[in-house]
């Protein structure tokens, strides 16, 4: 069966630095895949090129089985992202900016889907304010429930937990695991290990833009108590907790 | 206030730097300096196409729109930072932050500004003259007299847009009476046969006639709508959260002739929610326009109306182009890397946002043809507004994509938009002169406009973006 994200030795250069560098990656329907990684370590970067955002300085990379750097269009046709740094429009409302991303993903029931998600994240109260005018925490819900909005065979997740509060990350992550359940794959970037080991089926680590393991958290957690004591280890500063 | 003025110094600098690379951007007023000479240098020449007092109207009048274009930028800074650089801020906005007050703040802000444009333009523009004053046969005198009305002229306009900001977010009626009083001013003026119109323009009555009485009134025409701006400033204006209906649908709705219809109607939102629309319109188009007008009008006695009107026309028709800045400082490519889009989706969108704009260019050129009385003018001066505006908008999309406010520091973006646009309007104003029907030939600019931006999609598509 075709991986629904393969990269083969994928890098990227800015200048002499390489914040990701030949990385090779596979990463199969209905997993929920995380990708772990210290403050700068190339997480980021390696999203943005399998999102078509950026083009890789070398290697290739497929998404269901198209070619981010020859169609990112067509990418990010069939996936959901959710950006680092939420980003939504400005000046129109959230319940705008919904219908805006359904008329853009040609979705006829945009509106009734973009209720569901007022409902299920509890921002009803703000459909009618500007995305400008929403704290942090309601924009990160709005950046969430757009990249679900076409319900798509992939979501790639840029720390997407990190502003929400604690009731609220827990209804996200119950979400993604039954996202995964139910055939959907989630590429998960996060340095919050305690939410990767708690819902993730497989994780990589990259460090220094390379990755230095890769592979189920089940087999870790066979060994060690905890995935933060195996990834302290993998970076090298487990001596200093 | 020292430590603050050499903080925000250092940020603008920055600001532009971090774009375009440092030497790239400190290259930019010797670029100035250079274009200033060259023009010296091809003064005699050029003033057999373009009288002498016109090119020196033009010249203060790029000036007066180069500070109403900074005082907006510094406005809207906050959120075009937002936009452009994350959760950027600027130190403008930092009153909550330290321990200083926003009045201290924003008059820092302003003596910045004065200083940093002044040695970003100014005072390379007035070097290329003093340089070229062995070919032009200019005087040390007059770039003297010329260094002090242009910095006028940049402060005049920088005063301008910061009064009518503050009336605007104190007041729309109070705006409106302005305006009003303002207009029916020069219309009193006008009616009197043109003596004293240029006085609406100070900087430029003090470049006609030098005089300490011309100088004092250009000062007073500066500093009180600077103090009554720092007086009357209510920087809680952009801190309140308002409601809105959903507005979008029945304005995507509205476009279906347009493929990008979402995207426009989302241009439209922004535009007019902001405030930018109503706010460019004023301070970016009509004022600028209006002070043209009026004293292109003290030409009259040298010019005949028809050419006013043409010379007119391609001011407005540039002006007009900068429409496609409108649209693009209010989000970035960023906001949509997530979504199915590609570069050329969103140049084609902003460019049909551009094109419903447009409007307002044809309703002001027509409507000012029909007030000087030139109604055979009307149809040939608005066309050739509208084909300037296109081709200007498309030499712009070609050589700066998405983010034109910014790269015009660019050196290489500067230059070959004039090498690209200068010559094509010396050309059109000097056919046009001829007879008025030949202002239809500026048509035929619509063929390299098509093919510019058809260049720019394949151009931009691949760019990587260095900044958002």
């Amino acid at each position: 069966m075709c991986p629904v994200i393969e990269s083969c030795s994928l890098s990227k250069y800015y200048g002499d630095l390489a914040a990701v560098n030949e990385v090779s990656l596979r990463v199969g329907q209905g997993m929920l895949f995380g990708l772990l990684g210290p403050n700068g370590s190339g997480k980021t970067t390696m999203i943005r090129m399998l999102t078509g955002q950026i083009r890789p300085s070398s290697g290739s990379a497929t998404i269901l089985g198209v070619d981010v750097v020859k169609n990112p269009v067509a990418v990010r046709e069939k996936i959901g992202i959710i950006p680092e740094q939420e980003t939504p429009p400005s000046f129109l409302t959230a319940e705008e900016y919904m219908t805006f991303v359904g008329k853009i993903r040609k979705i006829d029931d945009s509106e009734e889907r973009a209720d569901w998600w007022f409902e299920f994240l509890d921002f009803s109260d703000k459909k009618d304010v500007l995305c400008k005018d929403l704290s942090r925490g309601t924009r990160q819900k709005l950046m969430f429930a757009q990249a679900f909005l076409h319900r798509p065979v992939l979501a790639m997740i840029d720390e997407p937990l990190i502003n929400f509060d604690p009731v609220l990350q827990n209804t996200v992550k119950e979400f993604l695991k039954n996202y995964a359940k139910e055939g959907g794959t989630i590429f998960l970037s996060t340095h919050i290990l305690e939410i990767a080991e708690e819902i993730c089926s497989d994780i990589a680590i990259i460090h220094k833009g390379r990755i230095i393991h890769c592979g189920p958290v089940a087999e870790i957690l066979s060994r060690q108590e905890h995935l933060s004591e195996f990834f302290l280890d993998a970076v090298g500063k487990g001596s200093n907790v | 206030m020292y430590e603050l003025f050499i903080a925000m110094f250092r940020e603008e600098w920055r600001i532009h730097s971090t774009m375009f690379g440092s030497i790239s951007f400190a290259l930019f007023p010797v670029l100035i300096a250079a274009i200033t000479f060259m023009g010296s240098v091809i003064l005699p020449y050029l003033e057999a196409v373009v009288p002498g007092e016109m090119l020196s109207f033009l010249i203060h009048a790029q000036f007066l729109l180069l500070g109403v274009m900074v005082g907006g930028f510094g406005l809207l800074g906050q959120e075009v930072m937002n936009r452009r650089f994350g959760q950027a801020s600027l130190l403008a906005y930092s009153s909550r932050s330290l321990p200083l007050s926003d009045r201290h703040i924003f008059a820092t802000f302003v003596a910045k500004d004065t200083v940093y444009y002044f040695l970003l333009w100014v005072f390379p523009f007035i070097a290329g003259i003093t340089l070229g004053i062995p070919f032009s046969g200019l005087s040390l005198s007059f770039a003297g007299v010329v260094a002090v009305t242009l910095t006028l002229a940049f402060l005049f306009g920088l005063a301008m847009v910061f009064l009518l900001s503050m009336l605007y977010t104190r007041s729309i009626v109070l705006l409106a009476a302005v305006l009003i009083a303002g207009g029916v001013s020069a219309l009193v003026v006008s009616g009197t046969g043109n003596t004293g119109l240029q006085y609406l323009f100070p900087p430029f009555a003090l470049y006609q006639s030098f005089t300490p009485l011309l100088l004092l009134y250009s000062l007073v025409a500066i500093i009180i709508p600077f103090t009554l701006s720092i007086a009357y400033m209510s920087p809680e204006f952009m801190g309140r959260i308002k409601r809105f209906p959903n507005r979008y649908n029945a304005l995507a709705a509205a476009f279906p002739q347009f493929r990008s219809a979402p995207l426009v109607a989302k241009d439209l939102l922004d535009l007019w929610r902001s405030g930018a629309l109503v706010g460019q319109i004023l301070f970016s188009f009509l004022l600028p326009l209006a002070i043209i007008w009026v004293t292109l009008s003290v030409l009259e006695s040298v010019l005949p109306g028809v050419q006013i009107l043409i010379n007119f026309a391609v001011v407005a028709g540039i002006i007009a182009a900068t429409m496609y800045t409108w649209l693009t400082e209010f989000d970035t490519i960023g906001t949509y890397t997530f979504l199915p889009l590609g570069t050329p989706d969103l140049i084609r969108s902003k460019l049909a946002s551009f094109l419903i704009l447009q409007f307002i260019t044809v309703i002001t050129v027509a409507g000012v043809a029909v007030i000087s009385g030139e109604f055979a003018a009307i149809i040939p001066v608005t066309v050739l507004a509208i084909s300037v505006s296109a081709y200007a908008c498309a030499v712009m999309v070609y050589l700066a994509g998405l983010w034109p406010a910014v790269m015009v520091y660019d050196v290489r973006v500067l230059f070959s938009s004039m090498v690209l646009i200068g010559p094509v309007l010396l050309a059109l104003i000097g056919i046009s002169s001829i007879h008025i029907l030949y202002a239809f030939a500026s048509l035929l600019l619509l063929l390299p406009a098509y093919i510019l931006v058809r260049l720019a999609f394949r151009k931009w598509e691949t760019w990587e973006k260095a900044f958002y």
